[in-house]
């Protein structure tokens, strides 16, 4: 991909995946002028480009794409819509002019470090996996223990395989996409392990990447050592009892030379505060108005950075709303400082966005703590929705129209999940 | 004497329970779907379950070594490794467009073509 960067730039997008070119498209249609998508791999698309499988777009092209397809779709209309994207690149520092205006450092293959001026900047920056040392496994420090995504990166993209006889310690989305994919390499997958009594990737994923090739998939279960000295030479793995604690009595052996990892991420926010952004501790990501602003003016954002959502989908219609919100605060459009404050009740891990304002419509994405079947989301006394079902992961979405809001006189509203009597 | 057969449907995240009872291969009913996918999802499933799939081909000349592939109808649930592994035989050469079909009627199945999932450069 050719990089371009000129300048002065109206709206400045760090990040280049699904929710960096979104925002971009977003802040165009906003009418913000000029716009550049600062991306540090070699060409655009993010964590889209590894993902070969299909499922992305159901929501948003109402037809089912592959990652590569979708990233393709949105690098041309951001093209299109006369973007300026430069890969290659990083952001290393954004800093405030007194007038407003950001400056942002930028290190780059091709035009060295430069710092360039903007109105308004969308932090698009998306997440990372959890690693290792983020649950500690005892034991040795052999190679072929890696996270799934970095897994995928080699066997998709690059052409390597991270192994032959793979176990995988995590049922999320990602742990089964691999699970198949690595089958259909000609890997053997001994089995995926979970640490909770349920799965956390979606039933169609456990169906077609699991059920269809006989992978065990071992709930309440997880991996006590990690044994090998150069190369993993296998595992073991016991039942955990209440409060997760491993019953060592049933640990038992696995013979592997390749454990994944697929145990959550973590949206990438070492810049985020940097700057001094105030941050959501369950989120990780930073609190955000009902513009998708941060607690720094000008400063916007969308994606797995601000939380980490399921379905890409989901990510390309909120970045598309940061993105606008960024283009008109550039274009000097400023909204009232939002007057209601969001709060999480019983049962509701988070919401996003973290505060509302009357007379607009609001778009809460949130997710629950715990399975919960028949539900109801209690918003204060302004609004009640019924569930069938939740799970934690499953982002819950609803949209709160700007008529509930009208007769709201407090500025807090609480959100609950309830069960129902069926 | 009929027979029940449980499903998970695969057409969405939703992931609908579903049950079929036949007879032999004569389907009585089909119930717990909650739309009209669920129902053709587990007719299929009963009578030639198929699956889309995709994986990558060895690609020359290009920023990556591997190019992504998809097929363009389903294949036979139990052919789908047996179909992967006839997909890495083959090796393409950059520059390769979106939608470019690279080999057609994928074992012998009538209208099951392998296209790329990605434009790759040359470079």
């Amino acid at each position: 991909m050719l990089g371009r960067m000129e300048g002065p730039y109206d709206v400045m997008v760090v990040g280049g995946g699904p929710a960096g070119l979104a925002a971009a498209i977003g802040a165009r249609d906003a009418g913000a002028r000029r716009v550049l998508v600062i991306d540090r791999e070699a060409e655009a698309g993010g964590i889209l480009l590894q993902c070969i499988h299909s499922g992305f777009g159901l929501h948003y092209f109402k037809q089912e794409l592959t990652g590569p397809e979708y990233a393709e779709r949105f690098v041309t209309e951001a093209l299109d819509h006369e973007i300026d994207i430069l890969p290659n690149s990083y952001v290393s520092g954004i800093g405030l002019d007194s007038d407003g205006a950001k400056r942002v450092r930028i290190l780059s293959d091709h035009y060295g470090l430069q710092t360039k001026t903007c109105r308004s900047v969308v932090l698009a920056m998306g997440c990372r996996e959890r690693t290792r040392g983020a649950i500690r496994i005892p034991g040795t420090r052999p190679s072929g223990v890696l996270t799934a995504g970095l897994a995928q990166k080699f066997t998709n993209m690059m052409g390597y395989l991270p192994g032959r006889r793979v176990a995988i310690l995590g049922s999320g989305d990602i742990g089964l996409i691999m699970a198949r994919r690595l089958v259909l390499e000609g890997c053997e997958v001994v089995g995926v392990f979970e640490l909770m009594p349920y799965s956390n990737g979606l039933t169609r994923n456990v169906v077609q990447c699991l059920d269809d090739f006989g992978i065990p998939l071992h709930l309440s279960t997880t991996v006590t050592e990690i044994m090998g000295q150069d190369r993993l030479r296998g595992i073991k793995v016991a039942p955990v009892g209440p409060g997760f604690k491993p019953d060592m009595s049933k640990e038992h052996a696995i013979d592997c030379d390749t454990l994944l990892l697929s145990i959550g991420l973590i949206p990438e926010n070492e810049m985020s505060q940097s700057l001094g952004i105030q941050l959501d501790l369950t989120t990780r990501g930073p609190i955000v108005s009902s513009t998708l602003e941060t607690s720094l003016p000008g400063v916007f954002a969308c994606g797995n950075v601000l939380h980490v959502h399921d379905l890409v989908d989901f990510v390309t219609g909120e970045a598309l709303r940061a993105g606008r919100h960024a283009g008109e605060y550039a274009m000097g459009i400023r909204r009232a400082q939002d007057n209601i404050r969001l709060v999480p009740g019983d049962n509701v891990r988070y919401c996003v966005p973290h505060s509302l304002s009357t007379g607009h419509e609001h778009q809460i994405f949130m997710r629950c703590k715990e399975p919960m079947k028949p539900c109801e989301i209690i918003i204060g006394d302004i609004m009640r929705k019924k569930l069938s079902f939740v799970v934690p992961a499953e982002m819950i979405m609803f949209k709160i129209k700007p008529d509930a809001l009208d007769q709201f006189q407090g500025d807090t509203l609480r959100i609950d999940i309830r069960p129902l009597d069926r | 004497m009929s027979d029940l057969k449980n499903f998970t449907c695969i057409g969405c995240p939703i992931g609908c329970p579903l049950q079929l009872t036949h007879e032999g291969r004569d389907i009585l009913e089909i119930e717990g779907f909650q739309c009209n996918r669920g129902a053709k999802y587990a007719k299929q499933e009963f009578e030639d379950p198929r699956r889309f799939m995709s994986t990558t081909v060895a690609i020359e000349g290009a920023r990556w070594k591997r190019l992504p592939v998809k097929v363009t109808a389903p294949v036979p649930k139990d052919r789908v490794v047996a179909a992967a592994f006839e997909i890495h035989k083959l090796a393409v050469t950059a520059p390769v467009r979106l939608g470019d079909v690279l080999l057609k009627d994928l074992l012998g199945e009538k209208g099951v073509d392998v296209v790329a999932t990605r434009t790759m450069d040359r470079i």
